[in-house]
């Protein structure tokens, strides 16, 4: 099996007047957009945007766990199933759940626990299902960023939202979010997720090479970008409620 | 209605049919009125083609992609084109997460069917050549809202899918492909346009596109897929009986809402022109 | 047959007017002022103990020296006395399965579905009748239930006997958000009697966030389901109850019904 146009990695990954390939600068966010509550039948949703990602997030729960046997006595369990279209890569990827997938899954997992108080709900299921339409690099940063907002929009009670990015090195430079083709063709990959009740880290990998002390750059960099984001995913909660109080209250509304 | 679940209750049941023999259906439409279409195409760039369809509250998401491979020994000088469905647990709390299973091979091969025997995709234009070089085309259909009526949303989506596709275009060069710089687009890959219209039946009333309770409690659905002048496939499905003179009213009234359809939509706007 | 039992101070909620109105996210500061106020509903204290942080999406609610959240959205947790609007979806000979729209399923013992009688007969010891078998209901049947027992170890317990208790024939129930029951409801019963009044409907709210309804015909149902689906939606805002009224009234011209 063959494809006509090769997934080809350019040569260099700035442009003449030292802008990124997509135009972007060091340190920006490609586009982001949120939206809470999409899908009627979950008990909680969100759907996102960010740069060419398109991810559908949906959360079950407190539910019966099935198969039965992997219940706890003592507390819920929580479970993520990240997936993604066979159409959201270059070349089309199988239906089943590959290996990448199910590690991803499990990142996933235990980066949102954290949050959730899984000892008050003994015997249940918390379900996240993930579903990718369109992938185009940091995925599981942006999966983890909408997942929280669904579990938010389930009603389910959390210490705190997370959030999270993923930064890197690109040509010798340290930058923030990269794109599909910054993550191929760059030289190191940090995702990374923040938990805001204890500012502390949920998730976090590296691939590449990095001196002892771009490490913390990194993180000073993640941090800043987490905060931008974490801004959006509190109005992505919150505006769907406020237009509606705006709309009645006749925008007397405390902030 | 109760949010869902597998038991329906009886007063619901109860409601929904008397409401029909009156002719009126619980969310306001006539027996042969569709829900609201919504459609967007070409959504996804890493698709060689992409369709968000809502018919009410149902959604679906289609994406192409193609491969170049052998063709089949007995059709060497013709493409291929598969679909795939997928029900994901995000669209209802009824689907499980695993294989596909019966609801998820039916929706798949019914559209398929549709699609396949009406001259609607232009295989021998798949062939790059003869004997040595196909496209294989992957129809995959996703459902991300469970509002009843998959069929028709997935037969819809598959074709402005179809429709607003762009697939790089290859030359046969001495023994391998290579890509010549354009892309056939939907254009050329699609004639015709079979639609699939489903009806439900609940006790001895007949009516089109089942919303989800009425789809829960249906004794039994029918879907037909038409082009303008020809009926190009059939299937029934659950228990119900249908009485020969109302198959033969529904084959009717397919090609007439078919045709009506397929006006509405004008789903040849979604085509796509690429450099 | 209808709701007029408001025994919960939580049918308040929505209705104070103190109410500041301000919409909380998860892990959202409530106050650092830790020495005036304590966490109330819907909050924690944080793990340093200087924040009161809100646990959900929801409205920020001040009582005397509590601060609540009251949460937008959320799943119901089963409460002895609570009435609820149950499925039956199984049954044995001993007892009923039923879906109360929480995390378990409740149990109905055949001896709840009876009131019990007593023979008197002369002179012996007075006899207890209550039938003991599932004869009584079907798979499919709602009930308007109460619920006599909820724990962490068991499920759930059900009763039919008692006042506006029982199976229901007719009518069709509809689900909303669990969190919103209260504003259907209203301030001492303010917005269900209006609704009743202006739809001519019978009306019947539980606490599982479902909502059994009957009217003259479709067209009065179907008024009064778009209308709790409209206080669903604007349930975290002010003056609802008047705004309903107007919207009644004027879907009544609209629809041609009255």
């Amino acid at each position: 099996m063959t494809l006509l146009i090769k997934d080809e990695y350019p040569e260099k990954l700035f442009r003449e007047d030292g802008k990124r390939l997509d135009g972007r600068d060091l340190k920006e966010l490609r586009p982001i957009k949120l939206e809470v509550g999409i899908l009627n039948n979950a008990d909680g949703s969100a759907y996102l945007e960010w740069g060419n990602n398109k991810i559908f997030a949906a959360v079950y729960g407190p539910r019966e766990v099935h198969p039965h046997h992997l219940a706890k006595p003592d507390k819920g369990i929580l479970r993520v199933f990240y997936r993604m279209a066979t159409f959201s890569v270059f070349e089309r990827k199988r239906p089943a759940p590959g290996r990448r997938e199910k590690e991803i899954s499990m990142i996933i997992t235990d980066c949102l626990e954290p949050v959730l108080f899984l000892e008050l709900y003994p015997g249940t299921s918390f379900e996240v299902f993930i579903d990718v339409i369109e992938a185009d690099g940091g995925t599981r940063c942006a999966s983890t960023t909408v997942a929280a907002l669904a579990l938010a929009d389930a009603g389910i009670p959390m210490k705190s939202l997370v959030t999270s990015v993923a930064v890197g090195k690109i040509d010798g430079k340290i930058v923030v979010d990269l794109s599909g083709i910054e993550d191929k063709a760059g030289e190191a990959d940090l995702p990374c997720a923040i938990t805001w009740f204890n500012e502390e880290i949920s998730l976090l990998q590296f691939d590449g090479d990095m001196d002892l002390n771009e490490l913390d750059t990194f993180l000073k960099l993640a941090k800043d970008a987490l905060k931008e984001i974490y801004e959006m995913q509190l109005n992505a909660l919150k505006s769907k409620y406020i237009t509606i109080q705006e709309k009645y209250n006749g925008g007397q509304v405390k902030q | 209605m109760m949010s869902i679940r597998r038991v329906i209750s009886k007063i619901e049941r109860n409601y929904i049919i008397n409401n029909l023999k009156n002719e009126e259906r619980i969310d306001g439409r006539g027996l042969w009125d569709y829900r609201e279409w919504k459609i967007k195409h070409n959504l996804v760039a890493s698709a060689e083609g992409s369709a968000d369809v809502c018919l009410g509250d149902t959604r679906v998401i289609t994406g192409l992609k193609y491969e170049v491979g052998e063709p089949f020994p007995d059709i060497p000088d013709e493409g291929v084109c598969t679909v795939m469905a997928e029900l994901l647990p995000l669209a209802s709390p009824l689907f499980e997460r695993g294989p596909p299973d019966e609801q998820s091979i039916e929706l798949a091969r019914v559209v398929d069917r549709g699609i396949r025997h009406a001259d609607c995709i232009q295989t021998k234009k798949l062939c790059i050549k003869e004997n040595e070089a196909v496209y294989i085309l992957f129809v995959d259909i996703y459902v991300i809202n469970y509002s009843g009526n998959l069929i028709d949303a997935g037969g819809i989506s598959a074709l402005t899918t179809l429709i607003s596709s762009h697939i790089p275009e290859g030359k046969w060069v001495d023994d391998h492909v290579e890509w010549t710089g354009g892309y056939i687009t939907g254009e050329t890959i699609v004639k015709e346009l079979p639609i699939v219209l489903t009806f439900g039946k609940i006790g001895d009333i007949i009516f089109i596109d089942p919303s989800l309770p009425e789809e829960l409690i249906c004794d039994g659905k029918i879907s037909i897929s038409v082009t303008k002048d020809k009926v190009t496939s059939i299937q029934k499905s659950g228990a119900a009986t249908f009485s020969i003179d109302d198959i033969q009213m529904l084959n009717k009234k397919a090609m007439e809402l078919g045709n009506l359809l397929r006006d509405n939509l004008n789903l040849w706007q979604y085509k796509v022109n690429i450099e | 047959m209808e709701n007029d039992e408001l025994d919960s101070e939580e049918f308040e909620d929505f209705e104070d007017e103190e109410f500041t109105r301000d919409l909380v996210v998860p892990g959202e500061i409530l106050t650092e002022d830790i020495e005036n106020f304590l966490p109330g509903r819907g909050t924690i204290l944080n793990e340093k103990k200087d924040k009161i942080i809100s646990l959900n999406i929801g409205l920020k609610k001040i009582t005397k020296n509590y601060i609540n959240v009251i949460p937008l959205r959320g799943f119901y947790t089963p409460r002895p006395g609570d009435k609820v609007i149950a499925l039956i979806v199984d049954k044995n000979p001993v007892k009923y399965r039923c879906d109360i729209n929480a995390k378990d399923f409740a149990i109905l013992k055949p001896k709840n579905t009876y009131k019990r009688s007593k023979i008197k007969t002369r002179g012996r010891i007075e006899k207890d009748i209550g039938d003991t078998s599932t004869e009584k209901y079907s798979i499919g049947d709602i009930l308007i239930t109460k619920i006599i027992s909820a724990d962490r170890l068991n499920m759930p317990e059900l009763t039919t006997v008692g006042k506006y208790l029982g199976k229901r024939s007719n009518g069709i129930v509809i689900s909303i958000d669990t969190p919103k029951i209260p504003r259907v409801i209203g301030r001492s019963g303010s917005m269900i009697k209006l609704l009743k009044n202006l739809t001519k409907c019978h009306i019947f709210v539980t606490q599982n966030g479902r909502i059994w309804l009957k009217g003259e015909d479709l067209a009065h149902e179907k008024l009064l389901i778009d209308a709790i689906k409209k206080i669903e939606k604007e349930a975290h805002t002010v003056g609802l109850t008047d705004r309903m009224s107007e919207y009644i009234e004027n879907e009544k011209k609209k629809r041609g019904i009255n």
